[in-house]
Parts: structure tokens; sequence; C-alpha cells
């Protein structure tokens, strides 16, 4: 299968969790008879919230049994642990119609576990085969990139408010992305913007998917813990998204 | 191999007198294989062998057999007579060409024992825990309507084909079991106890050394006729082949 791979990186607090579930409903009900992973790689773990899928096991779960096997002195060979990881990774999939999702996780545990890490992304990537759409929201800030945990993405969408924090955070993720992802295409979704906001330099160097103002009704869904499929369709980040993604796969979905 | 022969008894003791099912094995029979990677979605799966939190036992056994043949055997229930989750175990028992065990190394075994995790059968999505001993298999709807629909016969068919392909197996035998009334907390403390009599063959065959006052294989070793054997033989062998 040719998955699609939508990443969304930028500084905390910019609306990364509200676009990517927005992105996921918009991918959902366009197209129902399509696979969509949603990953929830933000230590936070807000979207299974906006989605309303609560998970019954992270990725970090599996991460610590497998580790803490290794530290009991289980020598297990990587095909022992590969499978391991599989059988419980499938508990750690929750589905709702054509939406699985999955969360990383909290990684509290001090240590080094390169060797479990690197069986999980293995494990990850080949999970993704499975799905047309994988939507990944990004932890805040430039990690995720850095450690190539988001290697292999078809898009990378920069989220940023308009503060020069903000920009410079997508600045920056953008400057390293293109030495260490190998996306196909790069944009930028300025959020909860306010009115005569201009999208400064920094759009010069990847395109602007979208401006999206403040939306009241989504603070108060936000506020609430409330799902973004209870969203009116016509409020102001779901439009936005919806420019955005039509602006990244070529096809017209406001 | 007769390490394995107080176990395999046990296990014995606890199934019916007479399969539900029995082949041997045929080309024909092997199930269509899948895609390594692929998914089963709760929309597209019929059910869960040990899924929903029912017991899932998984073991594999090396043994010598009074006749040797490659047989599938079934106790219980067969696929398309399944409706919901179940419990379910499935056994393997190996038997070693005979110049292999008389050569056994640890590699063999080792590559003998992972051939369970490389079988991706069309529709039939196994999971292993080889921490838990658990085998957890999604079955999906396609398959049963299949004419015929798939059946155990077809999975341990697969599975004698694919092990056949190891150089030291002379013969397999693989038993599922689906029977509610099978005592199967008893079968998991036997898979759990044949898999330290293979950690410790392994370990034996492994090193070069072996501390026993040190090593923590020490207690299935004093409780496993043959072990400690074959650990003092492997030694003087090496010890031998270094002078």
């Amino acid at each position: 299968m040719n998955t699609i791979i939508f990443a969304f990186a930028g500084k905390g607090g910019v609306g990364k969790t509200s676009l990517s579930a927005a992105f996921i409903r918009i991918l959902s009900e366009a197209y129902p008879e399509k696979r969509i992973l949603a990953v929830d790689a933000d230590p936070a773990v807000g979207l299974s919230t906006a989605l309303n899928m609560e998970p019954t096991l992270t990725l970090d779960d599996i991460r610590l049994k497998i580790a803490e096997s290794i530290e009991k002195g289980d020598t297990s060979d990587a095909i022992e642990l590969l499978s391991e990881a599989r059988f419980h990774l499938q508990d750690c999939i929750t589905e709702s119609g054509n939406i699985s999702f999955l969360a990383i996780g909290r990684p509290e545990a001090a240590g080094c576990y390169c060797k479990v890490n690197a069986y999980l992304k293995q494990v990850i990537e080949t999970i993704s085969e499975n799905f047309d759409y994988v939507v990944i929201d990004g932890e805040a800030g430039i990690e995720q990139i850095n450690r190539r945990v988001m290697e292999n993405i078809t898009y990378l969408i920069l989220v940023s408010d308009s503060s020069r924090k903000g920009i410079q955070v997508i600045s920056t993720i953008h400057d390293v992305s293109k030495r260490l992802t190998s996306c196909k295409k790069t944009g930028i979704i300025f959020n909860r913007v306010r009115a005569g906001f201009a999208p400064s330099a920094i759009s010069e160097a990847a395109p602007v998917l979208a401006v999206v103002g403040d939306d009241s009704e989504q603070a108060e869904n936000d506020m609430q813990g409330e799902s973004v499929f209870n969203l009116a369709a016509d409020s102001p980040l779901f439009c936005g998204a919806k420019a955005a993604l039509s602006a990244l796969i070529g096809e017209d979905l406001t | 191999m007769k390490l394995f022969d107080d176990v395999i008894k046990e296990v014995r003791a606890l199934l019916p007198d007479f399969p539900d099912k029995a082949e041997y094995f045929e080309e024909r029979l092997c199930a269509e294989s899948g895609d390594k990677n692929a998914l089963l979605f709760r929309s597209d799966t019929a059910f869960e062998l040990g899924g929903s939190g029912k017991h899932a036992v998984e073991s594999t056994m090396f043994t010598s057999f009074s006749e040797p043949e490659d047989e599938v055997l079934l106790f219980g229930k067969d696929l398309e007579e399944i409706t919901e989750d179940v419990s379910f175990a499935h056994l393997t028992f190996i038997q070693l060409k005979e110049q292999s065990e008389e050569n056994l190394h640890y590699e063999q075994l080792k590559n003998i024992g992972f051939s369970v995790f490389q079988l991706y059968p069309k529709g039939y999505h196994i999971r292993i825990s080889p921490s838990a001993g658990r085998e957890q298999v999604k079955v999906s709807k396609e398959a049963l309507k299949r004419n015929p629909p798939l059946s155990f016969m077809n999975i341990g068919c697969s599975l004698i084909r694919l092990l056949k392909t190891q150089d030291d197996v002379a013969y397999v035998k693989t038993v599922f079991i689906t029977c509610p009334d099978v005592d199967y907390p008893a079968l998991a403390a036997l898979a759990r106890k044949a898999k330290r009599i293979t950690d410790a063959v392994q370990k034996t065959l492994q090193l070069d050394e072996l501390d026993c006052a040190a090593c923590k294989m020490k207690p299935i070793c004093d409780e496993v006729e043959g072990l400690r054997e074959l650990h003092f033989q492997k030694e003087k062998e090496r010890k031998n082949h270094a002078t």
C-alpha cells in the first residue's frame, strides 16, 4: 500500500493536536473506504481526547515491558523481542470506524533502550503499511525530527501561532527536517492568529497552507475535553484544516 | 531427544483420548500465504483464538516419535465451527534427525524454535508472546467464507512444511486444542516448563563454560533427567576439541 504520512510539528500550545484531529476527521469523512492511523506521538497525549479514542496500552508501556525483561536478565534474541513487540502492539491499537489510534505514551524511564526503541520503530513502520493515511501528532519542539522518529513522512506540517518563538521553532524544525527527513512537501499553518497578521519571512522557505484565526468554538470544545467530531464543519479550525489538506494532496476538500 | 518426554506425557494426560480430527501432512492442504505485516481490523475479524482474556498456550518441544509421521491433530472445534473468542492451545512436537541430535548446536535449536514466528497464513493472523508463552490468532471473516473454509489442518500443514525446510527436522506433529473442558492453566504450566528446558539446553550449547552453582538454570537441570548429562557431555567435547 502506498501510505501517505502527515506529521505535525511546532512549538507547544499552538494547536498541533486540534489540527491533527481535524485532518483525521476530514480524511475519515472524505474517504470512508480508506484506513487511517492516528498516531499520538506527543507525550502530553491530547489526541486521544480530541478523537474520543482512549488507548488501553501505549507504545511506551510495551517498551517498558521489554526493557524490564532485559533488565531481569532475559537475553532474548532479536526475533523474540520483535515478536513480543508485535504481540502487544495489537493491544495498543484502538479502532473506531475507519480510524485506528496508537499512542506513543510518556517515556519516563531513565537509561538507554536503543535496541528496544529500534524494534518499536521498525514495528510502527511495518504497521503503517496497512493504512492509506497516517497522521502523526508530533511532540512539541525538534526532538522527534532530531532522533529520526519522524524520518519517513510524506508531508510535514509546521504549525505556529504569531509569536516570534513559535516562528523560530518552525524555522529550526524546517532546517533540520531538510537534512534528516525524506518528506515530499512541507507547509505551514498559522493558527490562533489575530486579524491583520502577515506571515513573516519563514513562509518564503515553505508555503503557507492556511491562516486560522481565533476559534472560540474550538477553544470551548477544547476546554470541555470534547472530540473534534463535535465541531461545526464551518468552524475556522475545520475550514483552515480543509484548505491546508486540499493544498497538500491537490484535491479540493473544502 | 528425551528431555521433554516427561512433560509430553503430562500434556497427553490432559487431553481427550482421541482427537476430533487428524491428518497426515499433505502439500495440497497447506494454507495460502499472506502478508507478514498485514493487520486484521476488527470489522474484518470473525473471532480471536485466545482473545478476550481467554487462555492461549503455545509451546514447541523436541521428542522422538513412536510412529514417525508428520501429522496435524485437532482436539475441539475447527475454525468454521467457532463463532466467538475461545480458549486455545497450539503445541508442536519435533523429532530431530539422528545425526543432528548427536551433533546438536545452539544455532540449530534456535533456528527451529524461531520458525514458528515466520508463519503468515492468509486470514490467520498469529501473534506470539515468547515471554508469556501465549499464541493468539485473529481469524478473518473472509477466510471462513472460502470454499472450503480455512481449517486447522491447513495451518498445521503449513507449519510442518515450514519446519521441514530446516535440515535438522525429521518429523513434526502439531496439535491444536479448542476444547472448552481442557485444563488450560495446567497446559500453560507445562509449556513454561518446556520453555525452561529449551532455555537450559540452549545455554548449555551456547556457553563455553558453565558454573552450575551460579547458573539460574540449575533448578530445571536438577529436575529434568538428561540436562546435566548433556551439559557435561558438551563440556567434555569442547575440552577435547581444545586439546
